[in-house]
């Protein structure tokens, strides 16, 4: 007990002070001396922060644009992933050269997929904020919905030996077996899915927002900034991105510490 | 009264034409404690799953509680505990007892007191609300009894239920269930590779022979009951043993 609160504190308190002794190399502009960098490029931690504070209104409408796009992909891309790994489960015949054919999904970059999303919803609709947010999701929703599907197939059909054998001797039927074997035993796979879909649905989110139509989100403001020369601008953008990234994962593992307890193992 | 009934039974898997069983005849009498004997490959599990009705025999025929295993499996009439424990680790060792009871939709308080009753029985009493992962090997294959037997089956069918465990549970286990037996008159059908196992437990021992799978003898045990732990190191013990040993043919 006494190791693991020794294990926990050193944890917590070493990265910690690993980030605060490089804010003060950052600050005291030694990091620039050793990366060859000048503080237009690499703005001060002083500065970004001004920037931050100065223009709160417009990072709350960038930032609340681009969680519409994360958490709305996120939850459409899920539930389908899910919906397909059920599908396939049920039809043992297609279900693993279908979710081959999803496999390979996988492999397509973000940056390719985007446009082409961006391109075939052109006519969802006339108001091009509706089809550029539109657009955005499918992106999301469809890298997390492969992910998931996969993940989710794993532990719907990978039970413990005998244990579908000991429903049937009860009489269970396909659904009983369904809902008290294979459902439960997906839950830790659907997490081990979602730690990799949490970051995913973040990065896509920023990346098809490049090449959205609509000028919004904290991905677009980094890039276009970046474009005007405005780099202490985007770096505050960029710090926006990471704390969304930070906290929605913070937000997945303490979900999954209630749900999980002792439970399930993931 | 014979509660299970098989005649010349023959089983064949299509997928390699491998013959596992063949021409076996045996009845099993009502609350009889019998042991299918065997080293790996003489069909003894694959007999067990055909009478669980997990499996489809291709030849012969046979009965389980006066009718087909079909109906004997729909109708609950048998309890199954396998090798393994096969608990689910996201239900506590309670719920985990309860989960046929859910199946057969029981009433909840119904369920409990069930469930409660038959831990008590196993010496798990203690243990309702853990998780099957804090549980030692031994304490879980007892939640697994305690499972099979939660639904009151006629029969109670055992496929090597003990061969993962260390001895001294082992022969703990054994004694319970000689004990869970003797109070609840249940047949059980014992499947073991282990032959002074087979000995200790059975009314009768049924040797099986590898190559094809065949019943190629059955001995019965008349060591008095109940049987202390020690009957082991009796003269007549051993002289069964050797026995049961002397009838195994081309293993």
């Amino acid at each position: 007990m006494e190791q693991s609160v020794k294990d926990r504190v050193s944890g917590i308190v070493l990265p910690v002070a690993f980030a605060a002794v490089l804010l003060v190399l950052w600050q005291t502009q030694a990091l620039h001396a050793i990366l060859g960098t000048d503080t237009f490029t690499f703005p001060l931690p002083g500065h970004i922060a001004r920037i931050l504070a100065g223009n709160v209104p417009k990072i709350l409408e960038n930032l609340s644009a681009t969680c519409t796009v994360v958490f709305g992909g996120l939850a459409i891309g899920c539930v389908a992933g899910y919906g397909i790994s059920v599908a396939a489960a049920m039809s043992p015949r297609w279900g693993v050269g279908g979710l081959r054919v999803i496999g390979a999904f996988n492999a397509i970059p973000i940056v390719a997929l985007a446009p082409v999303v961006i391109n075939l919803t052109r006519d969802v609709s006339g108001d091009v904020e509706v089809r550029s947010t539109v657009a955005k999701i499918i992106v999301v929703a469809l890298l997390c919905a492969v992910v998931m599907s996969l993940g989710a197939y794993r532990g719907l059909t990978d039970l413990k030996p005998f244990s579908e054998d000991l429903l049937l001797s009860y009489a269970a039927d396909r659904k009983t077996i369904f809902l008290k074997l294979r459902l439960p035993n997906s839950v830790p796979h659907i997490f081990i899915a979602l730690r990799v879909i949490v970051p995913t649905s973040v990065i896509s989110a920023l990346i098809s927002e490049y090449f959205a139509e609509y000028i919004i989100g904290i991905g677009r403001m980094i890039r276009d900034n970046i474009t005007l020369a405005q780099y202490a601008t985007a770096w505050a953008y960029i710090v926006v991105a990471c704390g969304l990234g930070i906290a929605s994962y913070a937000v997945l593992l303490l979900v999954e510490k209630l749900v999980c307890g002792k439970r399930w193992r993931t | 009264m014979v509660e299970i009934s098989i005649k010349d039974l023959g089983m064949v898997y299509s997928r390699n034409e491998t013959v596992a069983l063949e021409g076996v005849t045996l009845d099993i009498e009502r609350g009889e404690f019998v042991s299918l004997l065997g080293p790996s490959g003489c069909g003894k599990t694959t007999l067990l799953r055909i009478i669980a009705n997990l499996l489809e025999p291709t030849s012969g025929a046979l009965t389980v509680a006066d009718g087909t295993p079909e109906q004997a499996r729909k109708d609950r009439k048998y309890g199954i505990v396998f090798q393994s424990p096969v608990l689910q680790n996201w239900r506590t060792v309670r719920k985990n007892v309860e989960l046929p009871l859910e199946i057969m939709h029981v009433p909840p308080m119904e369920r409990r007191e069930r469930a409660d009753a038959m831990l008590h029985m196993v010496g798990l009493h203690r243990f309702f609300d853990a998780y099957p992962e804090e549980l030692s090997g031994g304490m879980q294959q007892r939640v697994g009894i305690a499972r099979a037997l939660v639904i009151e089956p006629e029969i109670l069918l055992m496929d090597e239920p003990f061969s993962a465990l260390d001895e001294f549970t082992r022969e703990k286990l054994q004694a319970d269930l000689l004990q869970i037996w003797q109070e609840s008159g249940k047949t059980i059908v014992f499947v073991t590779h282990n032959i002074a196992e087979a000995v200790y437990l059975s009314d009768r021992v049924c040797v099986f022979s590898p190559r094809p799978g065949r019943l190629s003898a059955v001995v019965d045990v008349k060591l008095k009951r109940p049987r202390p732990l020690e009957i082991r190191d009796t003269a007549e013990f051993v002289e069964y043993v050797a026995r049961v040993r002397g009838s195994f043919e081309g293993v």
